[in-house]
């Protein structure tokens, strides 16, 4: 039978700092993707998606731990032009045009699929003359894709794809992904946007402080959050001279966590429904929402600590009101 | 070795005008004023004229501003993602060294043959060996300053490092004895500075190690052949030491 497409076995990977401990960046990470799923691979800055990414690549050797790739080696599986990747920022060389660029890399592999063909997988066709300086954020992640194409990988892996782009520009390139994973690819990517781990992945693997901290359908993560959230518009704090509204909140027994998202205060609780009653009676709270579990509440209550801010939702990776810029 | 690679490199090149004219335009320059353009130039050295003592060092200094500036540029490269990029493509790390220092290499050529034919058209004269020998000494000694290049790029990861590195060539080169002619204390100085070696080897075949001392006196000084040499290869081991260094410094900081 066919190798799986990834199969990684407590993976390691630290980093030395002159004069401190060293970091642990990934720190005992099993992954098993059978051929053919689309999975993404979720969690804060700083988890170590790149890092573990880096190891099923070549691009790093793991301090222990094993990690072979449809069966292979990572090195020999890039050599052998089977697997491909996206990466971060960084990377291209601001004075080739976007054609250029990839007759460029295309001569580095055996037999590549056919320039002007990847180019057109990849929506740059129009772009091909341009100066690589000249391209936006979102058309250099088109021009990276076209040469993940270039070998037909039947593994793709791709880093924080759409950081920095805007809300049109990430639909476009998961149209443009859609398109190109509807011929059997298998798919990894790294993303702290919830939104495409949702809607683009098959599986989820959420990951916090370089381990696996939960691995399934979205709705089965969905399932692992403990409590409900309650969103409320925020009163100005009075005049009385007495705490905060959100030093009032946290004192209301269980309310484990609450966040300002601008004018509104996000509130997480074991018991939503009396904590509600509270807001509403004794802290002139206005325009209250209940919301059901959330993937961020999921990964709030596997980890303990909030995916970015922002990241949640469409509107707040758009910069709507109050949430904080993400940064790749 | 990677065609495509070569090919799009060099376009690379001479796309940037800036570098065009500091690695090949400047140096042809700077002949034909203190060369071609002096009454000195027809005065005989050695086997040819002064036209040709001036016309070697210009292109020894032409030569080292272009691999240096490449090798500098290669390793700034890599260390800002472009590794990583070809790291997932098939490409051997030898590969791309060699695809890098054939790139050097033509374009070290670029300023040395557009200075040649400038001085055979203005009157420098030597004797063949002289042309064939400088012109591969000259090689070979760029070849060796790409590494001072890289120790920049590695060392500074940035592009304006590299312009500082070859920038820095100005300075080496009148220390080096390259610009003009230097005597007394100055001259013992040069001696021990990188480009020396490298120039007074250059310009050997001509001279055949006779050096000029300073401008005024018309007496010329006799080095051993054993002080250029000496030189040269003490300065290529500390550049290759220091790349060395360089290269696990930069490992440790990713």
């Amino acid at each position: 039978m066919t190798a799986a497409a990834i199969e990684a076995r407590g993976l390691v990977k630290q980093f030395r700092r002159p004069g401190a401990q060293p970091i642990r960046a990934v720190d005992g990470l099993d992954l098993t993707v059978p051929a053919g799923q689309i999975v993404a691979f979720l969690g804060p800055n700083g988890a170590g998606k790149t890092t573990t990414l880096d190891m099923l690549l070549g691009l790093a050797v793991p301090d222990a731990g094993t990690a072979a790739v449809v069966g292979l080696a990572p090195r020999a599986a890039v050599l052998a032009g089977r697997v491909s990747a996206v990466l971060q920022t960084g990377g291209l060389l601001a004075d080739l045009t976007v054609a250029e660029t990839v007759r460029l890399i295309s001569s580095t592999f055996q037999a590549p699929r056919p320039v002007d063909e990847v180019m057109d997988k990849a929506g740059i066709t129009a772009l091909a003359g341009r100066r690589v300086s000249k391209c936006s954020g979102g058309e250099q992640q088109r021009l990276r894709f076209a040469l993940a194409l270039l070998p037909d990988p039947e593994l793709l892996i791709l880093d924080e794809p759409t950081a920095g782009m805007d809300v049109a520009a990430r639909h476009d390139f998961w149209d443009t992904m859609r398109a190109d994973t509807a011929s059997g690819r298998t798919v990894l990517f790294a993303t702290h946007y919830l939104e495409e781990a949702d809607s683009f992945a098959e599986r989820i693997v959420m990951v916090s402080h370089g381990r696996v901290v939960a691995d399934g359908t979205t709705s089965e993560i969905r399932a692992q959050s403990s409590g409900r959230t309650i969103s409320v518009e925020m009163p100005p704090d009075g005049a009385d001279g007495g705490d905060s509204f959100v030093a009032r909140v946290r004192a209301i027994p269980g309310v484990s966590e609450v966040t300002e998202r601008g004018r509104r205060a996000e509130i997480a609780a074991a018991d939503t429904d009396a904590v509600a009653l509270v807001l509403l009676r004794d802290l002139g709270a206005r325009g209250l929402e209940i919301a059901a579990p959330t993937l961020d509440s999921a990964f709030l209550t596997l980890t303990g600590e909030h995916l970015p801010p922002g990241a949640t939702t469409d509107d707040g990776a758009s910069g709507g009101a109050g949430s904080k810029a993400v940064t790749a | 070795m990677n065609v495509t690679y070569l090919a799009l490199e060099l376009k690379r090149f001479l796309r940037d005008f800036m570098g065009v004219f500091f690695t090949a335009v400047l140096p042809a320059f700077l002949y034909v004023i203190f060369g071609a353009a002096q009454s000195w130039s027809k005065e005989s050295v050695g086997n040819g004229n002064v036209a040709w003592y001036i016309m070697i060092s210009m292109a020894a200094y032409g030569a080292v501003t272009a691999t240096v500036s490449v090798g500098g540029s290669a390793a700034v490269e890599r260390m800002q993602g472009w590794g990583r990029q070809l790291g997932l493509t098939p490409m051997r790390d030898s590969t791309f060294v060699v695809t890098k220092a054939v790139v050097a290499m033509i374009i070290a050529l670029i300023p040395v043959g557009l200075i040649y034919v400038i001085g055979a058209l203005t009157g420098a004269r030597a004797t063949a060996a002289a042309w064939i020998v400088g012109a591969i000494i000259v090689l070979i000694g760029a070849a060796i300053f790409s590494i001072y290049g890289l120790i920049f790029g590695l060392a500074f990861r940035s592009e304006s490092a590299v312009g500082a590195a070859s920038g820095s060539l100005v300075i080496l080169a009148f220390l080096g004895n390259i610009f003009f002619p230097l005597s007394g204390a100055l001259l013992t100085v040069a001696k021990f500075t990188p480009l020396y070696g490298y120039v007074s080897l250059a310009r050997r075949p001509l001279t055949q190690g006779y050096i000029l001392n300073g401008t005024e006196s018309s007496t010329m000084l006799y080095e051993p052949l054993w002080q250029p040499i000496t030189n040269m290869v003490v300065w290529a081991l500390v550049f290759g030491a220091l790349a060395v260094l360089a290269v696990r410094v930069g490992r440790r900081r990713q």
